[in-house]
């Protein structure tokens, strides 16, 4: 408890009526990148926002180093929200210098800060830009450096890359492994997959307003019946109480398998019902496999919602 | 922390106001047309008051008839005026361009009008015709009644000075009015210029989707009074820049601009009377100031917001249109209820003040009212802002912000 960066309990949060998120807890410890997953609406921004002071929770306990979270404790957050904006008609550097200035620095240390970040990030002539003058990655950029100004102790970002482009969005993942090397505790909402599997030490999977996984990436991979069967093959695939078939397209199928099972079993028994198999192997769940198994029998045919859910997150 | 906070945003809400060229076109074009407006009157007094001495040196060419017989034909020399032969003669001279001015001076001046026609110089020159014709009248009876004394009180010259008492002291009168009715002059100017910024000034966090991001690394307080006392000194210097051509010109150009003689020294500066004066301005400032960013944080767009400062404009002139009343019956139910309905107040306390109508007692009730209400008001406004703004594009639920508001105010004290 002590050690927990971030304490959350029972936390409940009803909507005019409408319960957005039912009965979540999970803590982040110090030093630790931590994925909070979950599907569009399933109340990642909701729990953030209540985690920081802005809505009111219906119920439970939301802790930042073991009390409530207040900006004038001077813990040392930072926070890009989902929603992102500065002072639109203001110049990049002045707009830098307050929001450092507010986090406690001095005047001159946080233009000097801004100017090196700047640079950094390929803005170097622009600090004396008006904010909305920038193109909106741009202006990503600017906001992240707000974000990471004066060495943050914990850092909560909101789908950081939305909005990055491949080359900025390997920069940004540079600056948040930096700032987890530095001692700060990171705790990121993303849908990119793969950024959880890099970065993350732990995740929790919200899921109907509760935490359907939590734990080290390993401990929710075994949970999720720990490998997949990938197949390249032509014939159907019959139904078998040794696997799931999660994935059945023509030539291509994938069967979920408990940790246990014997491959060499399964592959004859696709070979007896008369599946011509050219390709053959297995491999851990991967994450998006869990993300799509967890959220894809909320909708109707799997496939498709995994698409979707591809695209919003990288949009 | 909270205080060097504090510091940090009104500076950064005052310069970055102060520095926008949008400030400046809208401050300074009011002084310009100010000086526009000066500089016209200047204008047209100089060409009216030199009009007698340009025709003395004939400027242009009179003639006249006179069925008074009070105009001498030594009165017509001395402003080189020649009798014409009748009017009809006059009137076509003027318009063949024979002569400029012909004056039909009538047969009883005193409640008859003098005709005046002239060939048109434009609107300031021919203010000279009349000038002429009226200073040759004057000139005819002054040499008549022959003593430059008597003419001067036959014209009602007369300088009179009252002096009233109040008690046994003397009463200022108008002189000791003025001094604090400028409080009232500066709190509409405050409050008509800056209403749409007070209302813009969370609005702008809104828009831009900053709230987030401000919400957790300042106090909610901390920022609204930040930005509260910000535009107290954007206020500040507006009405500085709309006070210099005034001051200019009441102390260079005074003469010019027939600007009525107060000297200075004789302006009472009733300690009493200013000191309410100046509690109600910043009470009634901070209470109108607070209530407009509340509303400001409850509007999602601008658009939404100006509907409601239509209202508060209103509410501080509807004490004006009843000023008679205000200033003539003080203690009449209509002007008691202005004077303590907190956005009325600062006006109709204001006034009475100035006049002298508003006891102690009244004046410390009214602005215990004007700075619990502010405080009030900035409570709602720090609570609206602090549960309300993240609904970015809804208005907000008064009641749903205020209730989380106080539920967080209670759970406060056990938290810290
Ligand atoms: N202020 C609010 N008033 C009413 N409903 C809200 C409010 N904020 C969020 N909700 C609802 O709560 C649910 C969860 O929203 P939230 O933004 O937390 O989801 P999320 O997990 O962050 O989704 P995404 O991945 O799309 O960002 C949504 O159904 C949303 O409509
Ligand atoms: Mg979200």
């Amino acid at each position: 408890m002590d050690e927990a960066v971030v304490h959350i309990s029972g936390f409940r949060m009803d909507f005019a009526g409408t319960t957005v998120v039912r009965d979540l807890s999970f803590d982040v410890r110090a030093g630790e990148t931590f994925g909070f997953l979950g599907s569009n609406g399933s109340g990642k921004t909701t729990t953030i926002r209540a985690l920081l002071g802005l809505y009111e929770p219906t119920a439970g306990v939301l802790h930042v180093n073991g009390r409530p979270f207040k900006p004038e404790h001077g813990s040392r957050l930072g926070y890009l929200p989902e929603e992102r904006g500065l002072y639109k008609k203001e110049k990049v550097m002045d707009v830098m210098t307050y929001f450092g200035r507010l986090k406690g620095m001095d005047r001159h240390a946080a233009r000097q800060w801004s100017l090196a970040y700047l640079d950094r990030v390929d803005l170097s002539g622009k600090a004396a830009t008006q904010v909305d003058k920038l193109s909106s990655g741009e202006q990503q950029k600017v906001q992240l450096g707000v974000t990471i100004m004066n060495r943050p102790e914990l850092l909560i970002l909101d789908e950081p890359t939305k909005g990055f482009d491949p080359v900025n969005r390997r920069l940004l993942m540079d600056i948040i492994a930096e700032q987890k090397a530095d001692g700060a505790t990171v705790v990121m909402v993303t849908h990119q997959m793969e950024e959880v599997e890099r970065l993350c030490d732990r995740i929790v999977l919200l899921k109907d307003g509760t935490s359907e996984a939590y734990g080290t990436i390993d401990e929710v991979q075994n949970r999720y019946g720990g490998r997949v069967v990938r197949i390249r093959h032509s014939g159907r695939i019959p139904a078998s109480p040794h696997y799931a078939v999660t994935l059945d397209e023509t030539n291509y199928a994938e069967l979920s398998v408990s940790d246990n099972t014997d491959e060499a079993a399964i592959l004859r028994e696709l070979m007896d019902a008369g599946v011509v198999v050219r390709s053959f192997t297995t491999t851990k769940i991967s994450l998006e496999d869990i993300f799509i198994r967890v959220y894809g029998e909320q909708n109707t045919p799997s496939s498709p919602v995994a698409t979707g859910v591809g695209m919003r997150a990288g949009a | 922390m909270a205080q060097h906070n504090l510091g940090t945003v009104i500076r950064f809400e005052f310069v970055r106001t102060v520095t926008k060229p949008r400030f400046w076109i809208g401050t300074l074009s009011v002084p310009v047309i100010m000086a526009i407006v000066f500089g016209l009157i200047f204008l047209s007094n100089t060409s009216s008051s030199t009009a007698a001495e340009a025709q003395r040196n004939a400027q242009f060419s009179i003639s006249y008839v006179d069925a008074s017989g009070l105009i001498t034909p030594a009165d017509a020399a001395a402003f080189g005026a020649t009798a014409a032969a009748s009017s009809e003669a006059g009137i076509r001279d003027v318009r063949s361009g024979a002569v400029e001015a012909f004056y039909e001076f009538p047969a009883h001046p005193e409640n008859t009008a003098v005709k005046v026609f002239g060939a048109d110089k434009g609107v300031f020159e021919n203010g000279k015709y009349a000038a002429v014709a009226q200073a040759m009248l004057a000139r005819a009876v002054a040499m008549r009644i022959g003593s430059p004394q008597l003419s001067n009180l036959a014209a009602g010259t007369v300088q009179v000075e009252t002096v009233t008492y109040q008690g046994s002291e003397v009463a200022g009168g108008m002189n000791s009015v003025i001094p604090p009715l400028a409080f009232l002059v500066v709190f509409y100017g405050l409050v008509v210029l800056l209403a749409g910024q007070m209302l813009n000034s969370t609005l702008e966090e809104k828009e831009n989707r900053v709230t987030e991001m401000i919400l957790t690394t300042l106090k909610p307080t901390t920022l609204i009074t930040g930005k509260v006392l910000a535009l107290f000194m954007v206020g500040v210097v507006q009405v500085a820049v709309f006070a210099s051509p005034v001051l200019i010109g009441a102390l260079f150009y005074r003469d010019a601009l027939n600007i009525p003689e107060f000297e200075a020294s004789q302006l009472v500066f009733d300690p009493a009377r200013m000191g309410v004066g100046f509690l109600i301005l910043v009470g009634g400032f901070a209470l109108f100031t607070t209530t407009l960013v509340a509303i400001g944080a409850v509007m999602p767009t601008a658009k939404e917001a100006g509907n409601f400062m239509g209202v508060m404009i209103a509410l501080i002139f509807i004490p004006f249109y009843s000023v008679s009343l205000v200033v003539s019956e003080p203690h009449s139910p209509i002007v008691q209820v202005f004077t303590y309905f907190p956005f009325s107040a600062p006006v109709t306390a204001l006034l009475r003040n100035a006049f002298g109508s508003l006891g102690i007692f009244e004046a410390v009730v009214v602005i215990a009212i004007l700075y619990v209400g502010a405080a009030v008001m900035l409570r709602v406004a720090v609570r609206l802002f602090q549960y309300g703004s993240i609904s970015y594009t809804s208005k907000v639920r008064i009641r749903t912000a205020l209730k989380a508001g106080s539920r967080h105010a209670v759970a406060g004290p056990a938290e810290q």
